[in-house]
């Protein structure tokens, strides 16, 4: 392991198991049965690249019996990973399944991934967050301290800081760059999920409420909500171009001004990159896009906040887990 | 043609931005707020659309090309209430570039933040922002820190809060009310945090200059830009010599 100060962490990324009786998992086009990406490719990337532990990310369905694989692997590597679990949108008591499911990862479950966020589709309605679809389970969040792993789409955009306001006690993580995409996603020929989204993203004005991205440095501010972070992450998907993604340099310098690289989270999204532009390439990429990066922004980015703000127990120090 | 009084010139050179309340009024303003709804409403489901798709923003809901949907809509962009200051504040100079016909959403966020619109590079910027609806602070009020177009100006600080920025001024008004800002100045639309749209109207202006001379930005409305200045403001014909800007 390296420097315990300095963890370099992996803030999101999925492994899942072929299906099995022991690793039960749903199927479709994308991961067909056959399809793997076990946890010991993803511990010799790690390795290889000097990456210490990582946030596993449920794939392959929301019921308990579905996370078997991710329980495995957090019970297996307890040192190495924590763990992001899913709710099924019809779950009758989310509150429930949440707290099984951290039960079941000894504590190493640590919150719960959101898509869709069920608010009006009209953003001149009025939104009231306690008739939310997701509101038990932001209610819960706030309870026991869950994380909150936030992906919503284009048409919930203008709902997220309403939950911001409602939640301010709840640690959030806004993934992959803070996009929100819209209903056009696919599959490429490298097995990467896709997504049609303008870059810098539309739902900037209702996610950020900053106007950046089209005059760099134009505008001063700060992002409103402590309780906040993002994902540097997930390029692969939004990208026009390939790596180091140069189109994508300029939203990067945004979140980085606006958050700060003391609030942003590296990640890789494995298995999608592992092929295109592989593992060791986006470990790379945050010096590749921010070429100015001062050694203590790049501790934050690349892990060091992710350590602290989601409690890794391997790495805790001294000033404990949320120290500045 | 209201031409601004010396207090307004002295304004404008020292804060940049300049109210000017009532506007417009009576029947003609309830004839544009007509027209605004009445576009508005036909524009809307296709907004809408694009907000799902995530091709438009939800943060704000502009009439898209709205100049040649109505009349009044064109005559805005030299009405006789504001059209004076700008050539008072360019010396002659003023070109139209655009227009956005914009409906505020309630928001917990500003949807804009404190900004800049051009680099100090650019020839002087100008705005008309028209409320067409009464606006307090918590109406998306426009907000501006005078003095801040001024080249040796700032440093600014990063602000979480845009009610954090020191020394700004937010700029309340009934409908009708336009304020003219100078864009290289720092500004911003406050949270809307009210609960029903704001309606306003933004006209962008600029001096003059080759770079931005294009005669067939506006051509389709040659048939309504009879006059010289028309023709000129308009960018189909270029701005003759400059006079000394105010």
């Amino acid at each position: 392991m390296k420097d315990r100060r300095s963890p370099v962490i992996d803030a999101h990324l999925h492994v899942f198991a072929r299906q099995s009786a022991e690793f039960p998992r749903e199927v479709n086009d994308h991961l067909p049965a056959e399809r793997e990406a076990p946890v010991e490719r993803l511990l010799k990337r790690m390795e290889s690249h000097g990456v210490d532990g990582a946030v596993l990310v449920q794939i392959g369905g929301t019921s308990l019996e579905v996370h078997a694989y991710l329980l495995h692997c957090l019970r297996e590597h307890p040192d190495r990973f924590l763990g992001i679990g899913l709710v099924p949108p019809d779950c009758e008591d989310p509150g429930a399944h949440m707290d099984r499911l951290a039960e079941a990862g000894d504590g190493r479950v640590i919150g719960f991934r959101l898509s869709r966020l069920g608010g009006p589709a009209d953003p001149f309605e009025p939104v009231d967050v306690r008739r939310l679809p997701v509101y038990p389970i932001w209610e819960h969040a706030a309870k026991r301290d869950y994380v909150i792993w936030l992906y919503p789409r284009a048409v919930d955009a203008h709902v997220v800081p309403h939950l911001f306001e409602a939640f301010p006690q709840v640690r959030v993580v806004f993934n992959h760059l803070m996009v929100c995409p819209g209903p056009r996603f696919w599959w490429d020929e490298k097995g990467r999920p896709q997504a049609d989204v303008p870059m810098p993203p539309e739902t900037r004005y209702s996610t950020l409420g900053l106007k950046v991205g089209r005059i760099p440095r134009n505008t001063r501010g700060r992002y409103p909500y402590p309780n906040v972070y993002v994902h540097f992450s997930g390029h692969y998907a939004f990208t026009r171009q390939g790596y180091p993604y140069p189109d994508l340099a300029g939203w990067g310098d945004s979140l980085r001004m606006v958050f700060g690289a003391g609030r942003m989270m590296w990640a890789t999204d494995f298995p999608w990159i592992d092929v295109d532009p592989g593992y060791g390439e986006v470990v790379r990429l945050p010096d590749e896009v921010f070429p100015d990066l001062a050694p203590e922004e790049r501790r934050q980015l690349m892990g060091a906040t992710a350590a602290q703000v989601l409690r890794f127990p391997a790495f805790r120090d001294s000033g404990g887990w949320l120290a500045p | 043609m209201n031409r601004p009084t010396p207090e307004q010139t002295s304004r404008w050179r020292a804060d940049g931005v300049v109210p000017l309340p009532g506007a417009l009024s009576g029947e003609e303003l309830s004839r544009l707020q007509e027209a605004f709804s009445r576009e508005a409403a036909e524009a809307r489901p296709g907004w809408l659309q694009g907000v799902e798709q995530g091709t438009r923003p939800a943060a704000f809901f502009d009439i898209p090309d709205a100049l040649p949907r109505d009349p009044l809509f064109l005559d805005l962009v030299d009405h006789p209430s504001w059209y004076g200051h700008l050539m008072a504040y360019t010396g002659g100079q003023a070109t139209f570039l655009g227009a956005q016909f914009r409906t505020l959403p309630p928001a917990p966020l500003s949807y804009v933040g404190w900004h800049y619109d051009v680099p100090r590079s650019t020839p002087l910027h100008l705005k008309v922002q028209l409320y067409l609806d009464p606006v307090s602070r918590r109406d998306g009020a426009f907000a501006y820190v005078p003095g801040s177009h001024h080249p040796e100006a700032g440093p600014w600080p990063l602000v979480a809060d845009p009610g954090q920025m020191p020394g700004h001024r937010v700029f309340e008004g009934e409908a009708g009310t336009a304020v003219v800002f100078n864009s290289h100045g720092l500004h911003t639309s406050l949270a809307n945090r009210s609960g029903r749209g704001r309606r306003s109207i933004i006209l962008i202006y600029e001096v003059y200059s080759e770079a931005t001379f294009n005669p067939d930005a506006f051509a389709r409305f040659a048939d309504r830009l009879t006059t010289p200045d028309r023709r000129q403001l308009f960018r189909l014909e270029p701005r003759p010599e400059a006079e000394t800007a105010s």
